[in-house]
């Protein structure tokens, strides 16, 4: 039972202890005040709270007490600043615990000053995770905060940010006895977590289980995944099921280069305010996000209270995949527009509007017909206008966005027998790195950073045809009797096309096969 | 002029009696043996139609009296129809089809938009599978048209799929065609075909033995086959899975003493599974419209308008010509290319195989990528066609 430091004479004091609250992916710095007066025994709590937030009262109240600390009876007012900014979740308890200590002089007074607090209290004192600690830790260090004390769960997440001392704690009372402590002692008492971040980026590549060279045949649907990485643009699979078109989705994100430390930050920032961090301490490696098709609109791009990101959010700078694309709901698939477009999700709240991060490829895969054997008409016994109506479940804003539309066969014995080697994943992402470097050249400067990206006003500059090949793209436009749309599809995806093929110039090979990319919806004219 | 109002009267009635669709085509000629004037019938008693009809023919000619409205409406709706230009040709007519009127059950009376077929002209059905196969629709556009061309008027029953494939390429090579639907001739079904249902109005004609507004309910097809194969003097099956509404046709043109041809298929595809079971049960076997007209022309002594000539060879070289157009890079898939669509894996491995041994599958991405480039050419230029996202043949 630590000895607590009384002050002399009653002197009734104020507090005020660092601590974070989220907006979005970001943070922004929250006062935790405190403040005890005579009056009837009570704690207020203010600042715009929510629910869970007023219940901090009981929890710290039961917390302290378990902790072996006596509260005096005192009216304690405790304030969340800033007041009007809406605060949710529970790792307030313990800078209000902390809050309450000082001010009612149980700790010496600036013991706590220069310290972010953050954690969640049981009723026995022990001190819980909390989700987006690395955002909250992120926005202290550029603050100027130099030290935070963190549940020991988080500890390793906010370790990652250099320039911040962030100190793992189990249980209140080591909390206090921190506190208490001399400068001296306090680091044997709770140490500082290092992390070694090479370390955790290390693995950033390794994708074991996940190699394309496990996928026999469909070498026409592996050509069309390399594209679509090197260029982000979004990808469909057409196919009876069982064909691969789950197993390509999930080994696009192996194919693509590893995640830069600042994209890491960024998605371990969105998963850790999801609350989906669990122990890993870094997200090293591109995510893969896989909604079933009845997931609905508000879980898809994100909301609720508090407001957590969507799926979409989850699977940004990496793969979305939509299986079985037209069953999900027209709404829900709309409710994609936005995201997909702005590549972020805002969402309004009282006062204060949210941003999640959404740049993300899509990836989805479709069965031919309701059957799923078309044109294997042994097996499909569904008429023309069946499977015409199958295939227009898929439109408007979806449809518009897909750059490339790849079938892919039924898988027969002979393919799963195939004893040639295929390409396995690391040579795919080399020829992927190698288009991106090119990329990254061109769109230095501008806000794009993949051809995919490429807005319709500025196709001219960055998909740039020769006088001849302009000409022959014209006659194609003509025969096939293109839309706009397809028109600049078409040059995005033969740009991309070039780039794999280490060619500056776009050549007319390169427009004929992006051509016989498009989605079938355009083929069968729906 | 008292005579033809007489007939015009009569032909009102029989419209109505025919309009009776419980009452079968044999019934209903039995019934005008016993009531050779049909107003008198419908002017009868229900104690009369009891004495002298069976028991059933009573019974539902008692229900289709209670339905119908009067002699007024049914005057004015044969004006109506007269001015939509919708007739309506009567068994023992002068103007009714010869050839239906041997059939055993021949239609009492057939209404029309259009033309009725010649008489003196040879005349061939071609039905087929309504969810046919890209080699079927070949097939029966190539008939079509060739039916066309040489002035044999295609008859079929405009559905979907074969039936209006061979007759839209009739009728895009200038010949006529002859339609018979399951529902009433001002009805367009199905509504896909709208653009032959407007064609043959005015190069042929559309028939039907169910009065004006009559819904398309299934159990009007059958019988509405009869008339199709009635109405030619052969019938040929281009594509038809097993179990295929065009068996009924077949069983019907036999009992008609027409000739039955069918299309021979793979027999790994099912959708020619009914054509080679005809065959099998001795149906002609069809190869080529050429030799298959001329057949005709031997056995029935008849001359189709515009005879045969050598129209044969100037396809040959018209395939010979086409591929010679073509630089040899892309010949070489164009070689490849058939009817039946192939998937564009599948091409550039026959490709690479016909240099040494197989391809590793890593030289299979430049195999595909030449292959796909070279297939879109030939899509631009005509030659094939992109069936689905990953499947090709040749057009």
């Amino acid at each position: 039972m630590p000895c607590l430091y009384r002050a002399k004479g009653g002197i009734f004091l104020f507090s005020s202890i660092l601590s974070g609250a989220l907006l979005g992916v970001n943070a922004c710095i929250v006062h935790v005040e405190a403040d005890a007066s005579s009056g009837l025994p009570a704690i207020t709590m203010v600042g715009s709270l929510g629910g869970e937030v007023r219940e901090s009262r009981e929890r710290v109240q039961a917390a302290l007490k378990n902790a072996g600390v006596d509260i005096p009876p005192r009216h304690i007012t405790i304030n969340l600043s800033p007041a009007d900014l809406r605060k949710e979740g529970t790792a307030y308890d313990l800078p209000i615990a902390v809050a309450m200590l000082e001010a009612l002089g149980m700790i010496p007074r600036g013991c706590a000053d220069g310290i972010l607090f953050l954690g969640e209290l049981g009723l026995d004192g022990e001190i819980r995770e909390v989700r987006g600690v690395l955002p909250i830790v992120r926005e202290a260090q550029k603050q100027g905060i130099r030290e935070c004390i963190i549940p020991m769960a988080n500890a390793s997440e906010g370790a990652v940010i250099p320039g911040i001392q962030v100190r793992g704690t189990e249980g209140l009372e080591q909390v206090i006895c921190f506190l208490l402590a001399g400068k001296a002692e306090r680091e044997k008492m709770m140490p500082v977590k290092q992390v070694d971040l090479a370390a955790l980026m290390k693995g950033s590549d390794d994708y074991r289980g996940m190699d394309f060279a496990e996928v026999r045949g469909q070498e026409g649907a592996k050509r069309a995944a390399k594209i679509a990485a090197a260029g982000f643009h979004n990808l469909m699979m057409f196919g009876p099921p069982g064909a691969g078109k789950s197993m390509i989705a999930k080994r696009i994100p192996a194919i693509m280069p590893p995640l830069t430390i600042e994209e890491s930050l960024e998605v371990t920032s969105i998963y850790s305010v999801a609350g989906m961090l669990g122990e890993r301490a870094l997200i090293s490696r591109r995510p893969f996000q896989s909604p079933h098709h009845t997931i609905s609109a508000p879980a898809l791009t994100g909301g609720g209270i508090p407001p957590r990101p969507g799926i979409v959010s989850l699977a940004h700078r990496s793969t979305l995949f939509l299986d079985e694309l037209p069953e999900f709901q027209r709404n829900t698939l709309d409710s994609l527009r936005q995201p997909m477009e702005d590549k972020k999700v805002q969402i309004a709240r009282v006062g204060t509007n949210l941003t999640f991060p959404s740049d993300f490829m899509l990836v989805c895969a479709m069965n031919p017909c309701p059957c799923g054997y078309f044109p294997d008409r042994n097996k499909c016994r569904c008429t023309e206008p069946q499977i015409k109506h199958y295939a227009g479940k898929v439109s408007g804003p979806i449809l518009d966005r897909i750059d490339l539309c790849v079938e892919l066969h039924p898988v027969d014995i002979s393919s799963l027998q195939e004893r040639r080697e295929g390409e396995n994943s690391a040579q795919m992402r080399k020829q992927v790195e190698q288009a991106r470097a090119v990329q990254e050249e061109r769109y230095k400067g501008t806000k794009y950073r993949f051809n995919g990206d490429v807005d319709v006003a500025d196709i001219d500059r960055f998909c740039e045809l020769g006088s001849w090949e302009k000409e022959y793209m014209e006659k194609i436009y003509k025969e096939m009797k293109l839309s706009a749309r397809s028109y600049h599809r078409i040059r995005k995806v033969a740009r991309t096309i070039a780039d794999l093929a280490g060619e500056e110039r776009i050549s007319k090979e390169h427009l004929l096969e992006a051509v016989m990319y498009r989605p079938v919806q355009e083929i069968w004219k729906i | 002029m008292a005579e033809k109002k007489v007939d015009q009267e009569r032909i009102v009635y029989i419209q109505w009696l025919q309009s009776c669709n419980d009452l079968s085509t044999k019934s209903r000629k039995q019934v005008l043996k016993v009531f050779p004037d049909p107003g008198e019938l419908f002017r009868s008693s229900s104690n009369v139609r009891a004495q002298f009809l069976t028991p059933g023919q009573a019974n539902i000619l008692d229900k289709h009296i209670q339905a119908s409205k009067g002699v007024e409406a049914m005057r004015d709706l044969y004006s109506r129809m007269e001015n939509e230009g919708i007739r309506f040709a009567v068994l023992g007519q002068r103007e009714y089809p010869e050839k239906l009127a041997e059939i055993p059950d021949a239609p009492l009376g057939i209404y029309y938009k259009g033309n009725l077929p010649d008489n003196h002209v040879m005349t061939v059905a071609v039905i087929g599978s309504r969810d046919c196969s890209e080699y079927g629709a070949y097939v029966a556009a190539k008939l079509g048209r060739f039916l066309g061309e040489h002035g044999v008027p295609v008859i079929s029953g405009m559905a979907r799929g074969i039936d209006g494939i061979a007759q839209k390429a009739a009728l895009e090579a200038g010949g006529e065609s002859f339609g018979v639907l399951g529902c009433g001739v001002d009805v367009c079904y199905p509504k896909s075909n709208r653009e032959i249902y407007d064609a043959l109005i005015t190069c042929g004609g559309i028939l039907s033995e169910y009065p004006p507004g009559a819904s398309p309910i299934g159990r009007n097809f059958p019988a509405r086959n009869r008339i199709v194969s009635g109405l030619s003097l052969a019938v040929i099956v281009v594509e038809a899975a097993y179990r295929s509404g065009t068996g009924i046709t077949v069983s019907m043109a036999l009992e008609q003493g027409r000739d039955v041809y069918a299309v021979p298929g793979r027999v790994t595809d099912r959708l020619s599974d009914g054509c080679n079971r005809l065959i099998r049960q001795g149906a002609a076997v069809f190869t080529d419209p050429e030799s298959f007209l001329e057949e005709l022309q031997e056995t029935h002594l008849l001359q189709c308008v515009h005879p045969v000539n050598q129209k044969k060879s100037n396809e040959l070289n018209q395939k010979k010509e086409m591929e010679a157009n073509l630089p040899e890079s892309l010949q070489d898939i164009w070689k490849l290319l058939d009817y039946t669509p192939i998937r564009v894996e599948e091409l550039a491995d026959k490709l690479g195989n016909t240099k040494e041994g197989m391809l590793q599958t890593v030289e299979m991405q430049t195999a595909i990528q030449t292959c796909a480039t070279g297939l879109m050419e030939l899509v631009i230029c005509g030659y094939a066609k992109q069936v689905s996202p990953g499947y090709f043949c040749r057009v």
